[in-house]
């Protein structure tokens, strides 16, 4: 039901936004949500900062790339439903790879494990040639057509992204309440207990970073698409902080901040160039970094939520007439 | 309730041999033989520090033992991993209640009767009438914190948490359970209950207790094992340990906090 209240306008936005709008801002933001969703879900869940959801997301497009329609002359073309299933797998097993290499870390050696696990892959991007094309990546990632159009037209690629959005957010909330998820969760609070109940830690553990995999990669197919291209700037520092940056914004409170965050984000950075210098942005970004943090440790989301509760109480304590 | 294989006769529930735990130069228990048949109620006594949680950590595999072996219903688990002993009956609680703070009283209890067996259907969410989740509720019924189903652990009071820590131990056809001071800061009014609540575990549930309150001890225990210093220093039946000068000593003429 509360969910309507954002879904009804979410449908109906294309008919009255410009193209750019709803490409730039709202399909950029949705896709930038679901990459960020997978790290809100692995630092709220189990409890892990992992700095490699830009790597799996980009295992995820850079498979597309590589199995599907490129213009670089690289890769084995594959039917969609093949590929499709095909780049979310990678994308699940490089999580699961990363998942079991962390597997004992927390806190700061966590963070400093999935980074240099990150780097590694962003480096390695750029200096492979076979499968990634090095510096330069894949162009003309285009998404299947649709009837004599493309998904990748601004309509079509906005529900799409829409439509995965939502499946991830629902993935997630499904899964939270699942036998596994719970265990991730055991895994969080105490993990010694949790083996104290005849339940191993290493596979919750490594079950949920796969899981982030399949968020992620997700994220990362449709990133692909929607810039028709993927190279080592997708899985950089760049995205890397980005991500991070994004699911701080939004909070860890519920999944569904991290599209809070994005869209900050995103208008952030396209309306920033308007105020200040293109060079500065980095700058606003921090201060509005600063800001939030201070002012709303537990993300944007959670402000928001925290004034509505303050207003309904007074509106409560005003009685009507 | 699946049937619980028949332990073999003769053997013990659990057994040590010259079980100890070294830190460093310090030996937390040591060289500690002793025996618990099936359906035994034990308590263990002994001044702080005396290696009795230690002992436990040594039982459970949490730590491993430095010397000694260790068997349950006969068979060696000294080089056991925790799950493995967990599977072959053993329970514990632990003195200072360490329990998912991030859950609720009905997740925790469902995750300490599911486990993850059951293969991929372990992914999808819990069904309202999961009969594991009914399970998790009778627990919550047994252990006295029926109301308490939908709480945050981390919302639970002192007493109530102690309460969940012994309805996840109980969980899932339980042979031996360790108890680590059930009754450390219940009020006067709960330790009764939690004497009741002892007393009407199944006969054929082996339960080692650990435990300052003297009277919850001996109203439910009929053997009494006295740890001082890492070691073994008394055994015997209440009346017997309380009539042991050393142990009259430490205890009952020596002074100890709790
Ligand atoms: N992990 C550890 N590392 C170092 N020393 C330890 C460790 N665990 C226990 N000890 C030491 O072993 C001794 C026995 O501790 P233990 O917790 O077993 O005592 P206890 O009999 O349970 O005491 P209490 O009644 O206070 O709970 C103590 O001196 C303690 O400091
Ligand atoms: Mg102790």
């Amino acid at each position: 039901m509360r969910y309507l209240i954002v879904l009804i306008p979410a449908l109906l936005l294309p008919f009255v936004l410009t193209d750019f709008w709803l490409a730039q801002v709202l399909t950029r933001s949705l896709i930038l949500g679901i990459i960020a969703l997978s790290l809100s879900f692995l630092a709220t869940y189990l409890g892990v900062v992992s700095f490699a959801q830009a790597s799996l997301a980009g295992v995820a497009g850079y498979a597309i790339a590589y199995f599907g329609p490129n213009t670089v002359g690289i890769g084995v073309p594959l039917p969609f439903i093949v590929k499709l299933p095909l780049a979310l797998l990678l994308a699940m097993i490089a999580g699961a790879l990363i998942g079991f290499v962390a597997r004992r870390s927390r806190g700061i050696y966590a963070i400093m494990i999935t980074l240099a696990i990150g780097v590694a892959f962003f480096y390695f991007t750029r200096q492979n040639y076979v499968l990634f094309n090095g510096f330069t990546g894949f162009s003309g990632v285009l998404p299947p057509a649709l009837g004599d159009r493309s998904w990748g037209d601004p309509r079509p690629l906005y529900y799409l992204s829409l439509g995965v959005a939502i499946i991830c957010v629902a993935m997630v909330q499904g899964f939270v309440r699942s036998p596994l998820g719970l265990a991730v969760q055991a895994v969080r609070d105490a993990p010694g207990r949790l083996l104290a109940l005849g339940i191993p830690t290493t596979f919750p553990i490594i079950a949920a970073f796969a899981f982030s995999g399949l968020i992620a990669g997700s994220g990362g197919i449709l990133n692909a698409w929607f810039q028709e291209r993927v190279s080592s700037f997708s899985v950089g520092f760049g995205p890397i902080i980005d991500i991070l940056i994004i699911s701080v914004i939004g909070g860890l409170r519920h999944p569904t901040g991290a599209f809070v965050g994005a869209i900050v984000y995103v208008i952030l950075d396209i309306f920033a160039i308007d105020l200040i210098d293109r060079d500065r942005f980095n700058l606003l970004i921090g201060i509005v970094l600063l800001a939030i943090v201070v002012a709303a440790p537990n993300g944007l989301q959670q402000l928001a939520i925290d004034w509505v509760g303050a207003l309904r109480k007074r509106a409560a304590k005003t009685p009507a007439n | 309730m699946p049937v619980s294989p028949v332990p073999k006769t003769t053997a013990n529930a659990l057994e040590t041999q010259g079980i100890g735990k070294r830190f460093g130069g310090f030996w937390a228990v040591k060289d500690v033989t002793f025996s618990v048949r099936p359906g035994e109620r034990r308590a263990i006594l002994g001044p702080n520090g005396a290696g009795k949680t230690s002992l436990f950590n040594i039982l459970t595999g949490d730590y491993a033992a430095s010397s000694g072996s260790i068997r349950l219903f006969g068979e060696d688990v000294t080089k056991s991993s925790v799950p493995k002993r967990i599977k072959n009956g053993l329970r514990r609680t632990y003195q200072h209640a360490y329990l998912f703070d991030g859950l609720s009283v009905h997740d925790t209890l469902f995750l300490a009767v599911a486990g993850l067996r059951g293969g991929w259907r372990q992914i999808l969410p819990v069904r309202k009438s999961d009969p594991r989740r009914i399970e998790a509720e009778r627990l919550a019924e047994v252990c006295g914190i029926p109301e308490f189903l939908d709480r945050m652990v981390s919302d639970l009071s002192h007493g109530q948490r102690r309460q969940l820590e012994i309805g996840i131990a109980l969980a899932e056809d339980p042979k031996v359970l360790l108890l680590d001071e059930p009754a450390a800061g219940l009020s006067p009014a709960e330790r009764p209950q939690l004497s009741n609540l002892l007393l009407s575990l199944p006969t054929d549930v082996t339960v080692i207790l650990i435990e300052h309150d003297m009277d919850i001890a001996f109203r439910t225990s009929e053997s009494v094992t006295v740890l001082f210093n890492g070691q073994l220093m008394a055994e015997g039946t209440p009346d017997e340990v309380m009539a042991n000068k050393d142990v009259h000593e430490i205890y009952v003429g020596g002074t100890h906090s709790e």
